[in-house]
């Protein structure tokens, strides 16, 4: 929960990972991509405050405790979802799998909640696996990382004809937020692999029954992120990246592509997500709920953002999403004189 | 004879296909080494893992603007410190094509990549131009004006002084008052922007040095 000036926000953190990349995790023959990996995220926590940079071999691996206290008691954060990212090839025992994520679920009941993945490249044992691990950790969502390397394969697209049976099964099983994560390759490594048009055509095909959380609002292309979810009901922005690599480093920027955000995706279809470890989640609430739109003229196209937009994004989408309770005083207070309608009542029914 | 700023100047004619900025001034160029009629150039991006693609058009584009020098006798370029560094170190120096580099993990050459990053920079350019109310393209001027009729030139969209001043990334004609127009462009402005400002960072974070202006 964070306070400020007598509003109280809920906070849900929608991104973050509890990782393992260490020398000792690093698969052998394989040390170049884990070492270039981790360093790289490092790069980016380099973008953040001077003063919530941290070392790498503190990077590489943090303890439970640090990351009660950067999440729970420092960070403000009430529920929290791990996005597993597994990257098999390079670190033993994944970067941050199910598994790893999902052995902190007893230390801090009620407060965590862990995500899973698919590899359309897995085939059948994949959607059995998928199948335990919703069975295991009654999951809700999963996370996608298109770029993994898998057997000598550089990416896949949501597109692939093998992915679909996965979209079936997570249908079948409940599981309907689907966080995907674009990155530098694809199959075929010809094509522009941060392309979105995939996730376009399978967030129509699965409207009313999937999710599309789209991280990093698609960053590198968001104008093609922004064109498309303005025109697919189940597609969210994902803010993870654009409050931590930018709000510190180019406000000037962080302003205008939140203007974007807000003019074609709009303050009901945002998530904050702090990426921690990348970036811890306390300065990045409490600059995110300090920001307001600049006055001057390269704004005035923009809408702005009052403090019902910060709850909703800081919380209260994610929370909807997640059939996640939220205490009344967090809430936003439906008039009186309106008769209140299903979608104002945030997940009171789980 | 060939010289260090002539060097410069070969390379400043290689822009990176994705923010379409020269990789001279993204700071791309890490070192220049001439010895006689052989160039050596390192090249160094922002991260290990930037898309494979855009790093083998910025290798090759290099090779080839460096050959074109007067005198050249031998051009090595070495892209350091990237996952697919040797692929495309080794291809490139041997004037290969992308799908020579990543035998099976390709359909087709870059050259759509390539088309398609361009109309998105034309489209950014244009952005920057909107303020002035020109009748024909041979009435804008300046950097931005001169790029735009690069990129169109590139794109086999008309670029005599008598064609239409603004284009969608297409090619077809459209009004500078168009709201849909102006909004396009300006978000995907807002876009390569962002994308360079990052990738500064990253690559000032990478190795260590001050911020760039």
């Amino acid at each position: 929960m964070y306070e400020k000036d007598g509003e109280k926000y809920f906070i849900v953190d929608s991104h973050l990972h509890f990782w393992d990349a260490s020398p000792a995790n690093w698969v052998k023959g394989q040390e170049e991509f884990a070492k270039g990996w981790i360093e790289c995220f490092h790069a980016y926590q380099g973008l953040g405050p001077a003063d919530t940079h941290w070392t790498l071999e503190h990077f590489q691996k943090y303890s439970v405790e640090d990351f009660e206290k950067d999440v729970f008691t420092e960070g403000y954060v009430d529920r929290a979802i791990f996005q597993s990212t597994y990257l098999k090839e390079w670190y033993t025992t994944g970067f941050n799998d199910i598994e790893q994520n999902g052995s902190l679920l007893d230390r801090f009941p009620g407060k965590l909640m862990v995500n899973g993945r698919f590899d359309p490249r897995d085939g059948e044992a994949g959607l059995e696996q998928l199948e335990a691990d919703h069975a295991k950790y009654g999951i809700k969502g999963l996370k996608l990382y298109t770029a993994e390397w898998n057997n000598g394969s550089r990416g896949w697209k949501l597109t692939d004809p093998e992915a679909r049976p996965f979209f079936d099964k997570c249908v079948e099983l409940g599981i309907k937020n689907i966080h995907v994560h674009k990155g530098p390759t694809i199959w075929p490594l010809d094509k522009d692999s941060f392309d979105v048009s995939d996730v376009d055509h399978v967030a129509t095909d699965y409207n009313g029954e999937l999710n599309f959380i789209v991280e990093h609002v698609g960053l590198p292309r968001i104008e093609d992120f922004c064109f498309m979810a303005t025109q697919e009901p189940n597609v969210y922005a994902g803010l993870s990246v654009v409050i931590g690599g930018l709000m510190h480093a180019r406000p000037k920027f962080f302003a205008k592509v939140m203007g974007e955000l807000l003019f074609w995706v709009g303050e009901d279809k945002m998530l904050f997500g702090s990426d921690y470890a990348i970036w811890e989640p306390k300065w990045q609430i409490e600059g995110f709920v300090d920001w307001e739109m600049p006055d001057d003229e390269a704004f005035s196209d923009f809408p702005r953002l009052g403090v019902e937009g910060k709850k909703k994004i800081l919380g209260l989408n994610a929370a909807k999403l997640y059939d996640i309770e939220v205490p009344e005083e967090y809430r936003i207070p439906v008039p009186p004189e309106e008769p209140a309608r299903e979608e104002s009542a945030v997940a009171v029914h789980p | 004879m060939i010289t260090r700023p002539r060097v410069l100047e070969a390379l400043g004619t290689v822009y990176d296909p994705e923010l379409d900025e020269p990789i001279t001034t993204l700071g791309f160029v890490g070192s220049v080494a001439v010895d006689g009629g052989s160039v050596a150039v390192r090249l160094r991006l922002p991260t290990p893992q930037c898309a494979p693609n855009f790093a083998f058009l910025m290798a090759a584009d290099a090779s080839r603007a460096l050959w074109r020098l007067e005198g050249v006798t031998s051009v090595d370029v070495v892209l350091e410190d990237h996952y697919t560094g040797a692929e495309i170190n080794a291809t490139v120096n041997a004037g290969g094509s992308f799908s020579d580099a990543f035998p099976g993990e390709t359909r087709g050459e870059l050259d759509a990549l390539r088309a398609l990053f361009q109309r998105k920079a034309l489209l950014a350019r244009q952005s920057r131009l909107l303020s002035e109310v020109p009748r024909r393209l041979g009435d804008l001027h300046g950097p931005e004006a001169d790029r735009c009729r690069e990129l169109r030139r590139a794109l086999g969209i008309d670029a005599s002084d008598e064609a239409a001043p603004f284009v969608t990334g297409d090619g077809v004609p459209v009004d500078a008052t168009d709201v849909r127009f102006r909004r396009m462009a300006s978000m995907t402005a807002l876009s390569l922007e962002t994308n360079g400002h990052l990738c500064r960072d990253l690559l000032r974070v990478r190795y260590g040095e001050e911020a760039a202006a």
